[in-house]
């Protein structure tokens, strides 16, 4: 009776979404490898692992497909994450000097 | 375990629910706000990363070489490999394919251990030369006040992400079980479901944890 409402991913979508994440793991390395100034090499790291991160939320744990709801909760974690980053660093950013732990 | 809805004829539904469609969807959303508190967890330790970093852009140049980017990116390769394989063996549960869940959930089982085998040897290896978290790092390489800083994060995100494929593993193996055991059909097959959605998000943190921690260069 509950079958016919749960959505079968088409093995293309799961494949495909494989082979992009392979691909983009191996364009991340060799960017890497490619000397790019700062800031801009931590942007394109960053930039290719949301773009990772997207393909195995949307295909992999049916995002797409699902209820939305669901898709809600993730993007306020994400949103509540940024929210912890930006207040901690409104401190850490404007201190006189760092604080080391173990030296 | 009181499983005796027997209006709907589905014994897996419990008596709180409608249908077993809407304790499907109940138990979903349930994994998905564990997701988001394990998005915090770790983002607990991402924002130690980014204070650290901010302080010591130098250092984490410095000490990120140390690193072997060559096992990092098979490690990715295989956990992407492990959410396809996982993800197959849900598939397969809802054509209600029983030999291919297990089938499916084996190779993920071993594509995670493959992942503690490479995990267990960068360790090993770094911890042989002195690279060691905190106050027992006694590692002379890097020529930095504050050397240990970025091994102890890195020993802290990674221990915590090594912590979740073990217990992936765990959970996994129950499954297996499970499965041989006929639990599992087209109608039933939410605990598959959800510990796919929870290996999934053990391959997201990694797919951020690998560029931050060994592609610095």
């Amino acid at each position: 009776m509950s079958e016919h409402n749960h959505h079968v991913i088409d093995l293309k979508y799961l494949l495909g979404a494989a082979g992009a994440l392979v691909v983009l793991t191996v364009i991340t390395v060799a960017a890497a490898y490619m000397d790019i100034p700062r800031p801009f090499d931590l942007i394109t790291a960053l930039t290719l692992a949301f773009g990772k991160a997207t393909i195995v939320a949307a295909v992999f744990m049916g995002l797409i497909w699902d209820k939305k709801i669901n898709t809600m909760a993730l993007l306020f974690s994400i949103l509540f994450f940024f929210i912890m980053i930006g207040i901690t660093l409104l401190d850490t950013l404007f201190r006189d000097r760092p604080f080391w732990v173990w030296n | 375990m009181a499983n005796t809805n027997t209006a709907h004829g589905e014994s897996h539904v419990q008596h709180h629910f409608v249908d077993s469609e809407q304790q499907f969807d109940s138990s979903k959303l349930g994994m998905w706000i564990f997701l988001v508190t394990e998005v915090l967890f770790f983002g607990g330790l991402f924002v130690a990363y980014i204070v650290y970093r901010a302080w010591n852009p130098e250092l984490f140049y410095m000490s990120a070489k140390e690193l072997s980017t060559m096992m990092g990116a098979i490690n990715t390769i295989v956990l992407i490999g492990s959410s396809l394989t996982i993800a197959l063996a849900v598939r397969a549960a809802q054509l209600n394919q029983q030999a291919n869940i297990s089938k499916y959930l084996l190779v993920t089982i071993f594509l995670a251990c493959v992942f503690l085998v490479i995990k267990y040897f960068e360790y090993t290896s770094k911890f042989a030369v002195g690279i060691l978290p905190g106050e027992l790092y006694t590692y002379e390489g890097i020529d930095h006040p504050g050397a240990a800083i970025f091994f102890s994060i890195y020993y802290m995100m990674t221990g915590l992400h090594g912590i979740h494929v073990i217990i992936g593993i765990g959970i996994m193996v129950w499954l297996l079980v499970k499965t041989r055991q006929g639990a599992y059909n087209s109608s039933y097959f939410t605990p598959i479901e959800i510990t796919a959605l929870y290996w999934h998000l053990v391959d997201l943190i990694w797919i951020f944890l690998f560029p931050l921690l060994y592609l610095i260069e």
